[in-house]
C-alpha cells in the first residue's frame, strides 16, 4: 500500500502506526494485526540514511498515533524536519506514541571518541541492530508493550500476535543457525557495516568494508587494500544491497575470484519478502549460505 | 484546513521569497549568463566544504556560514573581473569552468571527511516542504535588505546590465557595479538554494524572466509578468503536490513542471500578439 492511499484508510484502525523503515513496519504489522494500520516512510530499496521528503510523509505523520523509529541516529538526517513539519504532539520526541526501537538493545561499535574524521559514525553505536533476529524478538516485545499502553482494549490481541511471531522466529532461528554451522569464523566483505549484528549472531566475521569509512565512497587505494586482505584471508563473498554500488562490488569480486551476493536489510528489498521480517531473514540467510557454500 | 496549518510555511516561502529571484532573473537573462547561479551556489558549497575540512560542523559552528559568504564574494569578484568581452571567449564558458572546477575541488576537499556528501546535498538539494518558520523569516529579512539596496540604486544596476556601452561612455565603474551585482545576487541564490534546491532556484530565475521577455520589451512590465508567473507556478505546484494524494508528487519537481507549462502558455500568448500586430515591436529591451 502506498503511503498516500494508506493515509486515507488509516482512520479505521485503533492505532495508526508509522514506521520509519520497512523492518519496523513489518514487525508492527505482525504484532498489531488487524487492530493497527501500518505505513512505512522509507522504501526498502532506499538508503535509510537519506530519504526524500514527500507531502504524504508529513500528512501520514500528522495523522499517526504511533511512530516507530530505530532511535540510533539512522534517521537523524531526515526524520526531525519531517516531524517538525507534521505538528503532531502524539508522536513528538518524548511523547508516549514515539517509540525508539533501540531502547534496551546492546549496540555494537559505540565510538569511544566522537569525531567525524572516523566517517559517518553514529554516536549511539551501529544502528543496523535489526539484522540480528534476537534483537527483532526484543523489538517485537517492546512494540507489544507500547501498543498495550496506548490501546488497552486491544492488548490481549497484541500479546497473542507477539507469541505467534516469536514462536515462528524461534523455530526459524534453529534452521538459520544450522545453515551457518559449517562456516564458523568465515570472513565476509560488505559495502557498509550493516551486517555486523548478523555476522555476530551466526558466527561470521564482518570486518572488511568496501567503504573506507562509513558513508564515504570507495577510493582506489582503499579498494586495493581490501582486495589484498581478501586474497590473504580467502574471503569469498561480497554482500551488496539494492541502494549500494553493485558495480564496485562486482569489480572487487571479479579481481579476487569472489562472488557478489545480493542481500537487503529491509523486507521488500528482495523478491517475496514484502512486509515480512522472517521471510526477509530467511532469504538473506539462504543467499549468504549459498554464496559461502558455492565458494567452498 | 491543512493548507494553512501543515503547509503554511512552505506556502509563505513560495509567496514571499521568489520576488527578488525574478528581479535578478531579468538581469541574468539580459546578460546571457544563464548558469551563473549554479556556479555561485557551487562556489558557496566549496566554502562550506573547506570549513568542514578544517574541522567545523555545519549547523553548530559559524565558520561554514562565514566561509560560504567569503567564497561567494570571491566568486562575485571573479565574475566581475572576467566580464572582459573577449571576441572568442564568451563569459558563459568562464562560468562553466568555474562551476566544474569548484565542484571538483569540493569533492577533493571532502574526500577524507564523512559529512561531505551530506553537506553538499544539504546545500544544493533543499526541500521546500521542510522549510521552517525561522528560515522563511530570516531569508525574507535578508531579501528585504538586498531588495531595498537594488531599489535605491536601480538606475545604475539596470544601466550596467541593459546598456553596457552607454554606462562605459558615462564613465561608470563597471567592475565595481558588476561586483556589487554579483555579491548581492550570490547571497540571494545561496540562501534560496538551501530552502528550495538547485532546480527550483534555476526555474525561479530563468522562467519568469523569459516569460516577461517573450511578452514585453518594457522592464517594468516584464517584472510584473515574471512575478505573476512565479507566484502561479509556486502556489499551483504546491497545491498539486499536496492535494493529489494518490499521486504523491514531490513538491519541487511539480513546481518546475508548472513553470514549464506556464512558459508554453506565455509562448502561445506571444504568438497571438504577434499575429495581431505584425508591425514588429520586438527588438531590444527598453528601460521603462
Amino acid at each position: 500500500m502506498t503511503p498516500a492511499l494508506s493515509a486515507l484508510t488509516l482512520t479505521l484502525a485503533a492505532l495508526r502506526v508509522v514506521a520509519t523503515t520497512p523492518e519496523y513496519g513489518a514487525i508492527a504489522t505482525a504484532v498489531g494485526g488487524d487492530k493497527t494500520t501500518v505505513v512505512t516512510l522509507a522504501k526498502p530499496t532506499e538508503d535509510p540514511h537519506f530519504v526524500d521528503a514527500k507531502p504524504s510523509h508529513i500528512v501520514t505523520l500528522n495523522r499517526a498515533d504511533v511512530l516507530i523509529e530505530g532511535g540510533a541516529e539512522l534517521e537523524v538526517g531526515w526524520l526531525p524536519p519531517l516531524l517538525e513539519g507534521a505538528r503532531n504532539a502524539k508522536i513528538a520526541a518524548g511523547a508516549p506514541g514515539h517509540i525508539r526501537a533501540s531502547e534496551g538493545i546492546q549496540l555494537l561499535d559505540v565510538p569511544a571518541v566522537l569525531d567525524r574524521s572516523q566517517g559517518d559514525v553514529h554516536a549511539a553505536g551501529n544502528p543496523h541492530f535489526m539484522m540480528d533476529p534476537q534483537n527483532a524478538r526484543l523489538v517485537a516485545q517492546h512494540l507489544a508493550d507500547a501498543f498495550c499502553r496506548l490501546d488497552a482494549g486491544g492488548c490481549a490481541g497484541y500479546k497473542a500476535n507477539l507469541t505467534s511471531f516469536q514462536g515462528k522466529l524461534d523455530a526459524k532461528m534453529a534452521d538459520w543457525a544450522a545453515a551457518f554451522a559449517p562456516f564458523k569464523g568465515t570472513p565476509i566483505v560488505t559495502y557498509h557495516p550493516t551486517w555486523r549484528y548478523f555476522a555476530q549472531r551466526f558466527g561470521l566475521v564482518s570486518e572488511l568494508y568496501l567503504e573506507p569509512k562509513p558513508g564515504i565512497p570507495p577510493s582506489p587505494p582503499h579498494l586495493a587494500a581490501v582486495m589484498q586482505t581478501m586474497n590473504e584471508k580467502k574471503v569469498r563473498i561480497v554482500l551488496v544491497e539494492p541502494f549500494q554500488s553493485r558495480k564496485t562490488a562486482e569489480a572487487v569480486a571479479s579481481r579476487t575470484g569472489a562472488t557478489v551476493v545480493d542481500v537487503c536489510q529491509f523486507p521488500g528489498g528482495l523478491p517475496g519478502t514484502q512486509n515480512d521480517y522472517i521471510a526477509l531473514l530467511d532469504a538473506d540467510v539462504k543467499a549468504i549460505a549459498a554464496g559461502l557454500g558455492a565458494a567452498k | 484546513m491543512e493548507l494553512f496549518t501543515l503547509w503554511l510555511w512552505p506556502l509563505l516561502a513560495l509567496i514571499l521569497l521568489p520576488g527578488l529571484l525574478v528581479y535578478f532573473g531579468l538581469h541574468v537573462v539580459e546578460r546571457g549568463i544563464i548558469f551563473v547561479d549554479l556556479a555561485l551556489a557551487q562556489i558557496a558549497a566549496l566554502g562550506i566544504c573547506v570549513a568542514i575540512a578544517l574541522g567545523a560542523h555545519p549547523g553548530h559552528d559559524a565558520l561554514p556560514w562565514v566561509l560560504s559568504v567569503v567564497f561567494t564574494l570571491l566568486g562575485a569578484g571573479l565574475f566581475a573581473w572576467t566580464r572582459f568581452n573577449h571576441p572568442r571567449v564568451p563569459q558563459e564558458s568562464i562560468i562553466g569552468i568555474i562551476y566544474v572546477v569548484s565542484a571538483a575541488a569540493a569533492t577533493l576537499v571532502l574526500s577524507h571527511t564523512a559529512e561531505g556528501d551530506e553537506a553538499l546535498k544539504n546545500l544544493l538539494v533543499g526541500n521546500v516542504l521542510l522549510v521552517t518558520k525561522g528560515e522563511v523569516l530570516r531569508t525574507f529579512g535578508l531579501f528585504a535588505v538586498i531588495g531595498t539596496v537594488h531599489m535605491l540604486l536601480r538606475k545604475r544596476f539596470l544601466l550596467v546590465t541593459f546598456h553596457e556601452q552607454e554606462a562605459k561612455s558615462q564613465g561608470v565603474a563597471l567592475r565595481l557595479w558588476d561586483f556589487l551585482f554579483y555579491a548581492t545576487f550570490g547571497l540571494t541564490v545561496v540562501s534560496f538554494v538551501q530552502i528550495t534546491g538547485v532546480y527550483l532556484v534555476f526555474s525561479y530565475l530563468i522562467v519568469p524572466a523569459v516569460c516577461g521577455a517573450l511578452l514585453s520589451a518594457r522592464i517594468r512590465t516584464r517584472l510584473v509578468i515574471g512575478w505573476l508567473v512565479a507566484l502561479a507556478a509556486g502556489v499551483s505546484g504546491l497545491l498539486l503536490s499536496v492535494k493529489l494524494e494518490t499521486l504523491d508528487l514531490p513538491t519541487g519537481p511539480t513546481i518546475v513542471c508548472c513553470f514549464g507549462a506556464l512558459l508554453i502558455g506565455c509562448a502561445a500568448v506571444m504568438l497571438v500578439q504577434r499575429g495581431r500586430k505584425s508591425d514588429g515591436t520586438t527588438g531590444r529591451s527598453r528601460i521603462a
